[in-house]
């Protein structure tokens, strides 16, 4: 174990802290509202602060320094298109001001009043099977860190995730958003705090002309051996790199990922009005530069870093290599911090997303599937027991399932199970009066195939003859649309009135 | 360092440390004061809620 007694003392008082906070919360919960949108009661400065932590996760950590070791910081362009994707929808307000105006818990409650009851539920039920799948790899990648960074046992993975989740799910439990508004605000600057210190030591220690020499001399070298692995460091349009076709589909990807992905939209849901929520949107753009390039500055240093001593030690990947070039470079205290950081960053997402998921399947599969409504203590404890049943699902999933490929492939494909499909209902249902509900039934189905067979093909043919993300994303996303336009014009148009009239 | 690119991922970069430390103390400062806001207000709808629930019974 490479971590001193100030290190200890910094991580205990921080997660001391949290959970006494998030469970100081539980006092203020008294419906379905409360425990889901806090009332929709946020403010934006309080937005940023959750959506910024939520969306920062230990496992964004580890795939974007895993994209900064490959592919340099030209990995960190995903970020930045992503920061043009918030910017764009809060200075317009596309999808995110009609779904608030809307006054909806969850975006397939949406297409309930826009489509049918059984469209809200299969968008349900897709929602909820990409999001689950999407956070399934979360404990281990976070695991993976916390073991490299501070050199214990990797046989305590599975135990230390295990008490990590059991304290998430603690106070999640008990006081829903409530808890994690609190505990994202005491995360996000944990986390900012620990990035801003580890970037700026980690120059210090690298040297920035240093760094930029190294990734320079080894995309050289690696060019000129003919390297398949050899990535342009600065130039993610490069052949070599993304190239241009995957950068195409991050830009749909991305605009979706906004507007739709259902953790990002509970903020939105959240706040008091559209108005804060295109201003929370605009705000927080440039945060994902940061998100994507900090990070992907230490898996870059990484990378020169074991290239000049000798290559990466036995056991280490593309993926480990960060957390331990950081137990080598950070010194105690420093390391305490940068713990407390992530595991600050893991805490918020994964309780983020099970607070989301849970919502899901409480709001809109099981509650249509009713036919009385359930009190409101009924309505709170089945939403609780659907948190615990994922936290089981995550410690199961979390410890057989292999990734095909790297982290954010995974990520994106399984996102796009119901991003591409729900994407094409959200912006037909909302700017489209002629979308009907066949055209949904048939852009939830084919939107969802793509990433489906990307998941399954992938894991059991040869590596050369696997699917490219890219193809099975954007084919995900053209068969989605072209669902709901050739649904709903080869049957007759709807009887309800337009969205934008209606919801 | 004369690399258009290696010039736009140096300015993005250091903008992003420069941001992160500044978000830290703004976001910091003002989401704190929203808390206490928030907490004043639910603490407010709990005691009317407490107050009508006691007068219907």
């Amino acid at each position: 174990m490479t971590l001193a007694l100030i290190d200890w003392i910094i991580i205990g008082v921080y997660i001391v802290g949290c959970l006494s906070a998030g469970l100081w919360m539980r006092r203020f919960v008294r419906s379905v509202d409360d425990f889901t949108v806090a009332g929709r009661e946020v403010h934006v400065n309080l937005g940023i602060a959750s959506l910024a932590a939520t969306e920062l996760g230990l496992v964004t950590v580890m795939y974007t320094a895993q994209l900064g070791y490959e592919k340099g910081f030209a990995g960190a362009i995903i970020g930045v298109i992503m920061a043009i994707a918030f910017l764009f929808v809060g200075s317009t307000g596309f999808v995110i001001e009609p779904l608030r105006n809307a006054g909806v818990m969850t975006i397939p409650e949406l297409f309930e009043k826009r489509f049918s009851t059984r469209v809200r539920w299969l968008a349900g039920v897709f929602v909820a099977l990409g999001g689950l799948l999407n956070m399934g790899i979360f404990l281990r990648l976070g695991g993976d860190f916390l073991v490299h960074v501070t050199g214990m046992p990797g046989s305590w993975l599975e135990s230390v995730m295990t008490i990590l989740l059991g304290l998430v799910l603690l106070y999640t439990v008990f006081g829903g958003m409530l808890s994690v508004l609190i505990t994202d605000y005491l995360q996000f600057l944990v986390v900012g705090v620990g990035i801003v210190v580890t970037s700026v030591l980690v120059i210090l220690h690298i040297g920035w002309g240093h760094l930029i020499d190294g990734l320079n001399a080894a995309w050289t070298a690696g060019h000129a051996a003919g390297a398949k692995t050899a990535a342009h460091p600065f130039n993610p349009a490069d052949p070599s790199n993304f190239g241009w076709g995957y950068l195409a589909w991050q830009f749909v990807f991305q605009l979706a990922v906004v507007t739709t992905w259902q953790t990002t939209i509970s903020r939105v849901l959240a706040t008091k009005d559209s108005g804060t929520a295109r201003q929370m949107y605009r705000r927080v753009s440039f945060y994902f530069v940061g998100r994507f390039l900090l990070p992907g500055l230490w898996g870059a240093a990484a990378f020169v870093y074991f290239t000049q001593h000798g290559g990466l030690p036995s056991g280490l990947d593309s993926s480990t290599a960060m957390p331990r070039y950081l137990g080598i470079v950070l010194p105690a205290g420093f390391l305490g911090l940068i713990i407390a950081a992530m595991i600050a960053a893991e805490m918020s997402t994964v309780s983020g997303y099970m607070l989301t998921w849970a919502t899901v399947i409480y709001n809109d599969i099981i509650t249509p599937c009713l036919k009385r409504p359930l009190s409101s203590k009924g309505q709170l404890f089945l939403t609780r027991s659907i948190l615990f049943a994922i936290a089981a699902f995550l410690l199961f999933y979390g410890l057989w399932y292999q990734m095909p490929g790297n982290a954010w492939d995974y990520l994106a494909v399984t996102g796009n199970i119901y991003l591409a499909s729900v994407f094409a209902l959200l912006v037909a249902g909302l700017y489209w009066p002629r979308a009907n509900t066949t055209g949904a039934y048939a852009a939830l189905i084919l939107g969802a195939i793509g990433p489906l067979t990307f998941l399954v093909v992938n894991a059991v043919v040869a590596k050369n003859h696997q699917i490219a993300p890219e193809v099975a994303g954007a084919s995900s996303f053209a068969l989605a649309f072209l669902g709901m336009i050739v649904g709903s014009l080869v049957t007759s148009a709807p009887a309800k009135v337009p969205a934008g009239n209606s919801v | 360092m004369k690399d258009p690119l290696v010039i736009f991922w140096t300015v993005l970069l250091f903008g992003s440390i420069a941001w992160y430390g500044f978000l830290v103390f703004y976001i910091g400062i003002k989401a704190g004061g929203e808390i206490r806001t928030l907490i004043k207000d639910l603490t407010a709808e709990n005691a009317r809620v407490d107050e009508i629930a006691q007068r219907d019974r």
